[in-house]
């Protein structure tokens, strides 16, 4: 920023007081209702409770869909920032209301939508926060803001001081966003922050892996929704410091320290390092964030790699998976409790529920049908609630910690007390053999189940669709299992109860990722000659797919095939309406 | 044969929870080709609907010919397999799928009332296995681990 440019003091307060002017500001209390409805689908609404909090206000003060891709722009070299949340909430929660409920030509109210910082703070802010970055450790290091000369000689009040607010964090965090190369570790130590400064802060540093909050006002659980891993936040976080704040204090003082680590691993599932100390993890060669930095393009193949294949069963005898299959599925539905004879004294069995409606078979109108007329009297409650602990849905788990531990059964016993409190079902596995679907091997000792299928819920006749993962092992001599005629015993036992979805689903033969153009549906597919193959073998994919696919569309040649798809610049369905344009001119030898 | 502490639960949930996450964030990533892969070795043993793949090369095959991804987990689940120090994961999960453009991609003329394009559902069960030649390279982290076996399926 040169020394010419015109400082653009309170230019904010310019806008607002042209909109006081023109009489768009400062009436029509009732809008925000209409506008900040529950449920009403808006940006960053999606992990908001229902309980309004203060946070709310600065969350609706935020983007328009406008000024969220203008606040993802690159480039900071403009005299002006746009900034997520960085509004007070009365005045722009105003504007906004207005903005879009108010039918008007005046141009001052679209600029007034943009929230603009004057030149001259956000270079003292863009100063500052260059000055304390160290590059070459990628670290920020923005500890005790309060007490820096720099910013208290501008009057600049940063997050956690009073006058201070969340449009100073956000200032912030945009700002660090384009320091390079990326931040990976800042520290926020002693400022005084409470959760709710923090709440742009993954927004605009997603990836970073340590983070230091130690003496600062995080006071519960809560306040760490805006930078949990688990709500979709800053899932890369490896290091997070708390020590000093009351949510870790409070937590210590009455001697739940374990409870406080059990919660916060939860939250963060990446997290390795809590308060400087290790904290137990799995780790998994997962990606490393640097190497996406070359932006390879999306996926382009239009069909699937495969066909949907027919039950899959290797390396073991079919009968003993069939077998046992049959046996348990009739006693789980006839005689539960005998059951209890087939689970190892160590076992595990949990069960969840997956609520979500599938799409095609809404489409599909099953809740409707006349053939399935029990399905409207279904309900999700007693595999929510039941079974000793409800569903284990681990992605949609409320209660936290408790919760997770007590709906995992360990034993034969617990398991099956569980078992013995869901809801009566009768699975037809001696009736139409496609409506299950098995894929089964061994693995190490064990054999790996996955069974795929449908019951009947009692009592109400309804029907549901069902996952069942097993891992089963051979029964030892003279236990339990084997003297009741089982083969093999059940070590783990993992239900997934999901709203009724046809077995159509898992019909072996072709599958279309989407619809394909009329004629061409009804084609058969192509058989592929030798020659046909090593010409094919000498294309790369992912163009290889492309031209199979062009060519079963189109009955086109390889050549022709490839011809057509270079000419369309490789779009697959530019290159069948052009074919479909140019077919009839085309030489006898361009097709199959 | 031991039994599963608290400790052990907690371990397995979170380790379930990020593998998750990273998996199918790498499923629908342009690097996928590359990056999914590294989940598997060449023992690992796997099926996409039916069809077995062998390893991390059987998988690359795969993921080479497969459209653009875009995962919703809907709900996940993880028990710690009691038997072996550190224990392997069994974990399934149930979402749903988009490929390609969805129904942005399909042409023009197809019926409002078609599935084509629509989100199917998933069903995927991991089994997750302790690599003892993969020495942690974090504080805290207990063990690597890797998809032993991994069958996935189309169910809606």
């Amino acid at each position: 920023m040169t020394s010419t440019a015109t400082p653009v003091p309170g230019r904010r307060m310019l806008a607002v007081n042209a909109l006081q002017k023109a009489g768009l500001i400062d009436h029509d209390e009732r809008m925000r209702d209409v506008n900040d409805k529950p449920g009403g689908r808006k940006g960053s609404s999606k992990h908001r409770s229902h309980r309004p909090r203060p946070i709310d206000a600065y969350k609706d003060a935020g983007p328009s869909r406008a000024s969220m891709i203008a606040a993802r722009l690159p480039g900071p070299s403009t005299d002006s920032i746009s900034i997520r949340g960085a509004s007070r909430p009365t005045a722009v929660g105003r504007m906004r209301r207005n903005a879009v409920s108010v039918v008007t030509n005046k141009p001052s109210d679209a600029s007034a939508r943009r929230i603009t910082v004057g030149v001259n703070t956000l270079n003292v802010w863009r100063e500052f926060v260059q000055k304390r970055y160290n590059a070459d450790a990628q670290f920020l290091n923005l500890e005790r803001m309060l007490e820096d000369e720099s910013l208290s000689k501008e009057r600049l009040y940063p997050p956690g001081a009073p006058g201070g607010s969340a449009r100073e964090a956000s200032v912030i965090f945009k700002l660090a966003s384009q320091l390079k190369p990326e931040v990976r570790t800042i520290s926020l130590a002693n400022n005084n922050l409470t959760g709710q400064l923090l709440s742009t802060m993954a927004h605009y540093l997603p990836n970073i892996a340590n983070l230091s909050l130690e003496n600062n006002n995080i006071k519960g659980f809560r306040d760490l929704d805006y930078i949990s891993g688990r709500k979709g936040k800053l899932e890369n976080l490896q290091e997070l410091i708390l020590v000093g704040n009351p949510i870790r204090d409070t937590e210590y003082e009455h001697g739940r320290g374990d409870a406080y680590k059990s919660e916060i691993g939860r939250r963060f599932p990446s997290l390795s390092v809590l308060d400087r100390e290790p904290l137990a993890a799995i780790g998994f060669d997962a990606p490393k964030q640097s190497s996406s930095t070359s932006a390879p393009k999306l996926p382009t193949s239009t069909s699937f790699p495969c066909e949907m294949g027919p039950s899959f069963i290797t390396a073991v005898d079919p009968s003993i998976v069939s077998t046992f299959l049959a046996r348990f599925f009739h006693t789980w539905d006839n005689d539960r409790a005998a059951l209890l004879n087939v689970y190892d004294p160590s076992a595990t069995f949990s069960f969840s529920a997956n609520t979500a409606i599938p799409a095609r078979a809404r489409i599909q109108g099953f809740q409707h049908s006349k053939e399935m007329p029990n399905q409207k009297k279904l309900e999700w409650t007693p595999w929510l609630t039941r079974g000793e602990g409800g569903s284990r849905n681990l992605s949609r788990m409320a209660g936290g910690v408790e919760k997770m531990v007590k709906s995992l059964h360990v034993g034969s016993e617990d398991a099956l007390k569980s078992m013995m409190d869901l809801p009566k079902t009768k699975h037809d596995v001696g009736g139409a053999p496609e409506k299950f679907c098995l894929d089964a091997w061994p693995v190490g000792t064990s054999l790996f189940v996955c069974v795929h299928g449908q019951f009947t819920e009692q009592p109400s006749g309804g029907e549901r669709s069902f996952d069942r993962s097993f891992v089963l092992g051979p029964s030892p001599e003279a236990s339990r299992a084997k003297l009741n005629g089982w083969d093999v015993t059940i070590l783990s036992d993992q239900l997934v109860v999901r709203a009724y979805s046809s077995h159509e689903a898992w019909k072996p033969g072709p599958m279309r990722v989407q619809a394909t153009g009329g004629s061409s549906s009804a084609q058969p597919p192509i058989s592929i000659t030798p020659q046909m193959r090593e010409q094919l073998a000498a294309i790369p994919e992912p163009q290889r797919s492309l031209v199979l696919q062009i060519s079963q569309r189109t009955r086109l040649t390889i050549k022709f095939a490839v011809e057509c798809l270079e000419g369309n610049g490789w779009d697959p369905e530019r290159a069948v309406a052009n074919f479909e344009q140019v077919k009839g001119n085309l030489a006898q030898d361009a097709f199959l | 044969m031991a039994t599963l502490t608290r400790n052990d639960i907690e371990i397995a949930t979170r380790a379930a929870d990020h593998f998750t996450r990273l998996y199918y964030s790498t499923y629908d990533s342009p690097t996928r080709v590359n990056d999914l892969p590294n989940f598997y070795r060449p023992t690992s043993t796997v099926t996409w609907n039916g069809n077995p793949c062998e390893g991390s090369d059987g998988v690359k095959k795969v993921m080479e010919g497969m459209p653009s991804t875009k995962h919703e987990v809907q709900s996940f689940d993880c028990h710690p397999i009691p038997g072996s120090q550190p224990p392997s994961l069994l974990v399934t999960v149930s979402g749903n799928v988009v490929h390609g453009k969805g129904t942005a991609g399909n042409p023009v003329s197809t019926p409002s009332r078609s599935v084509d394009g629509q989100p199917r559902v998933f069903a995927q069960t991991f089994m997750l296995v302790p690599d003892p030649t993969a020495p942690p390279v974090k504080p805290g982290e207990v063990a690597k681990y890797y998809i032993g076996a991994d069958a996935m399926r189309f169910v809606g």
